[in-house]
Order: C-alpha cells, then structure tokens, then sequence
C-alpha cells in the first residue's frame, strides 16, 4: 500500500512543478540597458495594457515596424529616449509618458494647438484687486454682480469637508455660484467625488469604468457603473444655478468632474472644449530603469461615451478668452458666465 | 529596561500555554533574514531582490484525544521585505502575514531510533501586500489566501558530545482554497468604488502553487533550546493574466521550549509520562 502513496506524491510534486514553469514572466535580457530590449520592453507593455488603440484607431504593430528599425545597439540612451518618446506620441495621449533620469517625454500637443483661454492674473488683478480667499488649495470671493467665484486649480489638492462648508457659507448669499476650473488638469478621483457631492441631494450617477481584463487589445471588462453620494447631513450643499468655467487644459480628473457636473439641471458648462484625458494611468518600467505611464482604464460618462477626446461646452455657452478685451483687463469668458448667471 | 521587562512578561506569558494532562507545549520564537526575490507584472514586468526579515512563532503540542499518534501545531509567520529592480532606483516593499494550524499522524520508527516522522493536514491564512512607489495608481498588490493542504515533518533527535540536538525539516504545501487576484489591469480605485465581482478565485498548485520549507535545530541547553535554521518561502501564481513570484530564503535563529502549566491544586496533573509533540 505504501507504493501508491509515495507514486501520487512524487506525481503530485512533478505535476506542480511542470505548472509552475506555465506561469511565465516577461525574459529580461543580460544587459539591463539595451537599446532593443528595452523599446521592446515599452512597445510590449502599451501593447498588453493600453486601452484606446481601437478607440483611437492605432494599429501598434505598425508602429512598431516604423519605430523599431530606428533603434540600434549603438546608440545612447537619449537616443534611445527620442526614439521611444516618438513612438509614445502616436497614441496622442496626455496621460502617456516615460520618465528618464534626464529627462520626462509628453506629449503636448492635446492642448497646445488649442488657445490657452486663461489668465490667472487678469482675474485676480482686474477681478478681484488680489483680494481672495484661499483654503485648502482653493481659491475663492464674491464678484461685484453679487456671483461667488470658486477657483480649483488642481485635483490634487485634497479637499477639506470644512473648508468647503466655508467656502460655500461664504458664497451662500449669492444669485449663482462659477466654478473655474480652466488650467485644472486633474489629480485625484477621490476630490473630484467630494467636490460634486455639494451639488447633489441623491445618490448620482457618475459614469462607467472598465478595465482590461487581459493582454488582448479588445480584452475589456463590462462597463461598471459608479456613482456619487450627495455630501452628509449637516454639511452645506449648493442647489442655485451654477457655472463650471473650463479650457482645453482641463484634464483628466477635470474633465471627469466637467463630464459629471454637466448632467445637472442647474450647472452649465462654459468656455472651450476640454482636454479629455479619461483614461486613468497605469505605471510600469523598463529594465533600464525607466519609468512609463499610460492610460488603461477607460472612464465613460453616464451615457456610456468616451470622453478622452473632450468635453464640449453646454450649447450656447462656447466661448474663448477675447485677446482685446484682456487687455482692457476683461475676461470675456468669466464675463460671460457672469452674464449667463445674472439672466 | 522596562521595555525588556514588558516584553520578557509578553514573552512569558505566550511560550506557555496552558498544558493539562502531560502534554506539554512546545513553543518557539524565531528571527528570520536572508535574501528574497520578488516579482508581479500587476506592478512591474521586472524581478526585484532584496532583503527578507521576519518573525515566526510556532506551537507544537501533542493532541488530547490521541496524544502519542496525534499532534498540532500552530505557526504565525510575519515577514518584511525591500527590493530593488535591476537597476537600483526603485524600491518595491512586502510585508505580510502567514498563519497556519495543522493536525499531524506521526509515525516512530523503529529501525531509527531518534528518528520520527508525521504528516497531517494545514489550514492557512496568506495575507500580505507588496508596495511599488513609483507606481501612481497602482502601487499596491495585496495577496491573501485562505487554503488546506498538506504538511510533513521528520524530527531525528540526537546528541553532539552531551548537547541533545533535534533536527527536523517540515515542508508544507498548500492544495485547495480561496485567493484574491485582481483583474488583469483593474485599479484598486475601481474595487473601492464598488467592483468586487471577479475578485475571489479558486487557488490550487495550478495557478497558486506555494512551498514551505523550514529547516531547524534545537540544541537544548537544559530546559531552553537555541534554535538555528533555514526557512523558505516559493509561491509561483497565474491568476487573470498576472504573473506573481516570490522566493525568500532566510537563516532562522530563536529560542524554544518545552513548557508544562501545573494546577496548583493538583487536579489537571496526569500522573502518566509527558508526551512530547515535538522532542
């Protein structure tokens, strides 16, 4: 009896080790800083985790024939950073880059073929004399026509329940209340869910998430559906008219918050076509010992529509920044929003 | 001093656990450092090596129902971590906690004298996470597991000159249970949101395959052992696409002993032999 035990134990043992060896990772080549190996490494990652190449209609394995025969084993590793920042801007992503220790590769050209559509001094100097209150990363005052002015210039500013009753205590005597987050490129969801819990009085939905479920270009989970809960009892809500002034450097979680907001009876969007930017990062890194990231999860708004390429203004209130009448120290799009508000 | 004398007291009060009927308890405490091994593409495609520490405490004792063929042990297991990629600039962490409770057949044989061997069945708590800092979004991967399996271990107990020696080498392997494994490419922040479909897997060698070798001497110096060793830690998984691998190997080095809690009214003493789980 003693030999079929010993025979399952030493198949049991073979059996998981021949298992074992199926549970393969990625080879990694003897010198850790080799050109081809390395823009092998980066071209195989954005291949397995990337998730707009069929949204933006890349065909990756060209790219890689185009880009590859560019790099050679005798070349330096800014040569070799040039090469593989190039191959990183035809996805067209703001939120894909590789971090080297001598330099970050972007690609900026997502806002800057656009107009800038902001002047921080034109509102703080003709607006406001410099005469506003900050907390918490937050900037914020009345304006003359009896309209509170919030400015958020970044998501990554963590965001204080108590700084936000303050602040909209402080606005609480005002006809309507412009949110400006032009310049704002994003940062942490999480702000962005106790930003817009204020301006809710139930449980909203917020939009969809789905990530990849495998190394296949079309490997996508369901799109999940999330929400946000309006702020808690006690806590000072904002229920009158209501302003979300923007530019095409809102970004990412800027553009989440623009794509949320916007579904409100009472916001309006104004200004310029957002940045997009909804597809949240992902980091990896090379053997060289760069680092990459790049977009991986898609965020859909409510309507289940990709919003990377942009957020339109609510109809009607398209508007960009009149260079002429910034010089006379107007802003004609915070101008507008005023008069949109004062209607 | 006072903290040594706090922490003699906890000591004290955990090594022995309350023994009736002459099964005494035999408990050890271990430090463990060595070198570990660690890779997950949910994190990075690149293996990072490091440095591996950790404390173990272990608790044998021979079962009441069956104390000569039947005993149990308890090991908790709590282990840190810090590796660097091959290039050096990045640092990637691992703490965690591994707790196991097994109930053994042992065999004496008796063409070996000294010789003891037994072999039982595991229940398993794997629980820890590996932290990448220069990840944005993801730099975490937790690991937890909830599994049975198999455990084995022969004790050959000795002498050097006049010091008693007790060598043993005890595997164990997990076979069946319960893991969590995110989705290839699903952010932690999407789980916080709601997500939690997909999360829990079946684990089994296949796609969860982990081994534990420990490697011990206690060399009993009167009623305490020093205890010298080896431990050894390979999971290799597959789950959702994500490849994880750790190895640590470590030197261990503790204190053991054989404890027996008296009633002073005399009650729970058995005036039988003490049967030792483990000496």
């Amino acid at each position: 009896m003693r030999l079929p035990y010993l025979t399952i134990i030493a198949l049991t043992t073979i059996a998981s080790i021949a298992l074992t060896a199926c549970h393969d990772l990625p080879e990694m080549p003897d010198n850790p800083s080799d050109p081809a190996s390395n823009f092998d490494q980066l071209w195989t990652i954005l291949d397995e985790h990337y998730c707009f190449f069929a949204q933006k209609d890349v065909d990756w394995d060209e790219v890689y024939k185009l880009y590859s025969i560019r790099v050679s084993p005798e070349m330096s590793q800014e040569e070799l950073f040039d090469v593989c920042a190039a191959m990183l801007d035809e996805l067209q992503d703001g939120h894909t880059n590789l971090s080297a220790p001598f330099n970050t590769s972007y690609y900026r050209a997502w806002w800057s073929d656009y107009p800038q559509n902001y002047d921080q001094r034109l509102v703080e100097q003709h607006y406001f004399n410099f005469n506003y209150r900050s907390v918490g990363g937050i900037d914020y005052g009345m304006l003359p026509q009896n309209i509170g002015y919030v400015r958020y210039p970044s998501f990554s500013y963590a965001i204080g329940e108590s700084n936000l009753d303050y602040v909209l205590a402080y606005c609480a005597t005002a006809s309507g209340l412009i949110i400006d987050i032009r310049d704002n490129g994003g940062g942490s969801m999480s702000n962005v869910g106790t930003l817009v819990s204020r301006f809710i009085s139930t449980p909203t939905p917020a939009g969809y998430i789905m990530h990849k479920t495998g190394p296949g270009h079309d490997d996508f989970s369901e799109p999940f559906a999330y929400s946000y809960n309006p702020a808690a009892e006690g806590r000072i809500r904002w229920s009158k008219p209501v302003v979300v002034l923007v530019n095409r450097s809102t970004y990412s979680a800027a553009n989440n918050f623009v794509s949320v907001m916007r579904q409100l009876p009472q916001v309006s969007i104004v200004g310029a076509r957002t940045g997009g930017g909804s597809g949240m990062p992902f980091n990896s890194e090379l053997s060289n010992g760069w680092g990459v990231r790049f977009s991986a999860c898609s965020v859909l708004d409510t309507e289940g529509r990709s919003t990377e390429a942009g957020i339109d203004p609510s109809p009607g209130c398209a508007v960009d920044l009149d260079a002429m009448q910034a010089l006379e120290g107007r802003d004609s799009m915070l101008d507008f929003a005023i008069n949109l508000l004062l209607k | 001093m006072e903290t040594i004398r706090r922490l003699s007291v906890i000591i004290a009060m955990l090594l022995p656990i309350v023994a009736y009927g002459g099964r005494p308890v035999t408990s050890a405490f271990s430090i463990e450092a060595g070198a570990s091994r660690i890779s997950d593409t949910y994190l990075s495609p690149l293996p990072y090596h490091g440095w591996h520490t950790g404390l173990d405490y272990e608790r044998f004792q021979a079962m009441r129902h069956n104390p000569e063929r039947c005993i149990m042990r308890l090991n908790i297991n709590a282990t840190l971590d810090r590796t660097l990629n091959p290039a050096g600039n990045a640092a990637m962490w691992q703490a965690g906690v591994d707790a196991s409770w097994a109930m053994m057949w042992r065999w004496t044989l008796r063409w070996t004298p000294g010789l003891r061997v037994a072999a039982g069945g595991m229940a398993d708590l794997d629980a820890g996470a590996l932290y990448l800092s220069r990840n944005g979004n993801n730099p975490v991967s937790a690991r937890a597991a909830v599994t049975l399996g198999l455990t084995a271990m022969a004790t050959w107990s000795t002498r050097i000159g006049r010091l008693p020696v007790t060598v043993r080498y005890q595997p164990s392997m997990p076979i069946i249970g319960a893991c969590f494994s995110p989705a290839y490419g699903e952010l932690y922040y999407e789980m916080a949101l709601g997500n939690r479909s997909g999360l829990v897997h079946v684990a089994w060698p296949g796609n969860r395959f982990v081994i534990k070798n420990l490697l011990t001497a206690d060399l009993r110096f009167g009623a305490t052992a020093l205890r010298i060793g080896y431990s050894g830690k390979f999971i290799s998984g597959k789950i959702n696409d994500i490849v994880t691998r750790y190895a640590s190997h470590s030197v261990t080095v503790g204190v053991s002993g054989e404890w027996i809690s008296l009633d002073p009214r005399g009650r729970n003493r058995s005036s039988t032999p003490d049967i030792s789980a483990y000496y």
